[in-house]
C-alpha cells in the first residue's frame, strides 16, 4: 500500500475504527515510511496532555445557576427571553380561541350565523341594485360622456402616443358620439401621423354600417398622401363593400402620381366590389 | 435531555456531571486558560437550558452540545479580541511526576497546539480530545465523513510541522504565527 491509500485509512485507524487487517496494514507500511510513521507518533504524543478536572466549584456554580433560572422565567415558557415569553402567551390565546370550535354544537352555530349574515347581506345589495335602475343609468351615461371628454381632449394633445390613447379610448363606445365620430374623422384626415392616422382608421372601422362613416372613409382618401394609409383605406372600403365606392375608386387610379402599388390595390378592390 | 426539553429542568444536574468535564476539557485545550473554560462550561449549560426547545428528538446530544459549547466559545473570542489581554493561571502542562524530558516534550506539544489556527485545532481537539467521531465531525462542521477526515489528517500534518520546528528551536514561518495568532499572545502558555 502507498501513502495515498494509508491516508484514506489512517484517521480510522487513528481512532481505533478499522479492522485488524487493515491496522496490520497501516503499521506494515509505517514501518517503511517515516512520514506516515510520524503522523501516528504525532498523534500517540497528545497523550502528553493531560486530562483537566474542573475545580468543585463548578458543580457549585451550575447549582446555583439552576436556582436562579426558574425565577427569571415563567414556569412554563419556552424561554428566558421576555418577547419569547410574550410570543407563547399570544399563541395560547390564539389556540384558546379556535377550541371554541372544537365542539360540534358551537361550530354549527357559528356556521348557521354566518349562513344568515351572508343572505341578509345578499338580499340587501340586491335589493339595493333593483331599486336604483335609474341611477345606475345615469351613472353609466355620465362615464361615458367622461370617457368621450378624455378621447376628444386627447385627440387634440401635441404628442402621437397620447392622440393614439385618445383614438383608442373613443373606439370603447358601442355607439359613437357625432361629436367623437367628427373627432376621429379629423384625424383621419388631418392628423400628421401616420400612425395615429391608421388607428382612426381602425376605430371607425368598426362603426361601417353608419353610411356617413363610409362616406368619410372615401373622402379621406382624396387627400391622404401616405401610400401606407391609401392601402388601409383601400382595403377598408373593399371590406365595407360599399357600391358607391366603385365609382369613387376609379376616380381616385386616376389621380396623377399615384404610387404603383396603390394604383395596383385600388384596381384589385375595384374587381372585388363590383 | 428530553426530559430537560418537556421541563424537568432538574435533570440538567445529570447532563452536567457526565458532560462537564469533557466540555471544560474541550475548553483548556482550546484556550490553554482554566478560568475562562470553566466559565465558558457554565455559559454552555446556561444555553442548553436557554435552547432547550430547539433540541430535536431523536438527534444525538453529544452533538447539538458541542454545536452550542463551539458558538458559545466564538462569541467569547469575539468578545475578548477587543479587551486588553490578562494573564491567568495557565494549564500545567503534565504532573509533576513526570520526567523533565516529558514535561518539556508536552510543554512544546501546547504551544504547538496553540500555533495551530483555530480551526485545526479544534479539529484535533475534539477527534483525539473529545474523542468525537468522524460523523459526528462533520455533522458539527456540515461538511461530508470524507472531508471531516482529511481535514483532521491534515490539522495532525500541521501540527507535526509546528512541533518539529518548536523542538529545532527555529522560530515558526510567518505564515504559521499568522494563521496560529487567534490569541494575544501573552494568553499564550509560555
Amino acid at each position: 500500500m502507498n501513502c495515498e491509500q494509508i491516508a484514506v485509512l489512517l484517521p480510522d485507524y487513528l481512532q481505533g475504527g478499522v479492522s485488524s487487517e487493515q491496522s496490520a496494514q497501516v503499521e506494515q507500511h509505517c514501518e517503511g515510511c517515516a512520514n506516515c510513521a510520524q503522523d501516528v507518533a504525532m498523534w500517540k504524543k497528545l497523550a502528553l496532555l493531560p486530562p483537566e478536572q474542573p475545580s468543585p466549584e463548578s458543580r457549585a456554580r451550575f447549582e446555583a445557576m439552576l436556582r436562579a433560572y426558574p425565577t427569571t422565567s415563567s414556569d412554563q415558557s419556552v424561554s428566558t427571553s421576555a418577547r419569547e415569553i410574550d410570543d407563547a402567551g399570544k399563541r395560547t390565546a390564539r389556540w384558546a380561541f379556535f377550541d371554541w370550535f372544537r365542539s360540534p354544537l358551537r361550530a354549527t352555530a357559528w356556521s348557521v350565523a354566518l349562513l344568515v349574515i351572508g343572505v341578509f347581506v345578499g338580499s340587501r345589495l340586491n335589493n339595493s341594485t333593483i331599486s336604483h335602475p335609474e341611477e345606475l343609468s345615469a351613472m353609466h351615461a355620465e362615464l361615458t360622456s367622461m370617457r368621450q371628454l378624455v378621447a376628444l381632449s386627447m385627440l387634440q394633445q401635441q404628442s402621437a402616443s397620447e392622440r393614439l390613447q385618445g383614438v383608442s379610448w373613443s373606439g370603447r363606445e358601442a355607439h359613437l358620439d357625432p361629436r367623437v365620430q367628427a373627432a376621429l374623422m379629423r384625424t383621419l384626415r388631418y392628423d400628421g401621423s401616420v400612425d395615429v392616422r391608421l388607428a382612426a382608421l381602425d376605430a371607425l372601422s368598426r362603426h361601417g354600417s353608419q353610411p356617413q362613416i363610409r362616406k368619410g372613409v372615401v373622402d379621406a382618401l382624396q387627400e391622404q398622401q401616405s401610400p401606407l394609409v391609401q392601402v388601409a383605406l383601400i382595403d377598408q372600403l373593399a371590406e365595407w363593400r360599399d357600391p358607391d365606392a366603385a365609382q369613387r375608386l376609379r376616380n381616385f387610379q386616376q389621380t396623377p402620381n399615384l404610387n404603383p402599388a396603390v394604383r395596383q390595390r385600388a384596381e384589385w378592390a375595384i374587381s372585388k366590389l363590383q | 435531555m428530553l426530559q430537560v426539553r418537556n421541563g424537568e429542568v432538574e435533570m440538567l444536574g445529570v447532563l452536567f456531571d457526565r458532560y462537564q468535564t469533557p466540555l471544560y476539557n474541550f475548553y483548556t485545550k482550546m484556550t490553554q486558560d482554566r478560568a475562562v473554560s470553566e466559565d465558558l462550561v457554565q455559559e454552555v449549560f446556561l444555553r442548553i437550558l436557554r435552547y432547550r426547545q430547539t433540541y430535536r428528538p431523536g438527534t444525538t446530544f453529544r452533538t447539538w452540545m458541542y454545536q452550542i459549547a463551539r458558538n458559545t466559545r466564538l462569541d467569547q473570542v469575539r468578545k475578548m479580541r477587543p479587551e486588553t489581554p490578562f494573564v491567568s493561571e495557565p494549564v500545567a502542562p503534565a504532573s509533576l511526576s513526570d520526567s523533565a524530558q516529558r514535561q518539556q516534550e508536552a510543554a512544546t506539544l501546547q504551544r504547538a497546539l496553540m500555533q495551530l489556527p483555530e480551526d485545526k485545532r479544534e479539529l484535533l481537539v475534539l477527534s483525539r480530545f473529545q474523542e468525537l467521531k468522524y460523523d459526528e465531525i462533520a455533522r458539527l462542521l456540515g461538511c461530508e465523513v470524507g472531508a471531516a477526515k482529511v481535514r483532521v489528517h491534515r490539522a495532525l500534518q500541521q501540527l507535526r510541522e509546528i512541533f518539529l520546528q518548536l523542538e529545532r528551536g527555529a522560530p515558526p514561518t510567518g505564515l504559521d504565527r499568522a494563521l496560529g495568532d487567534t490569541l494575544p499572545p501573552t494568553r499564550r502558555l509560555q
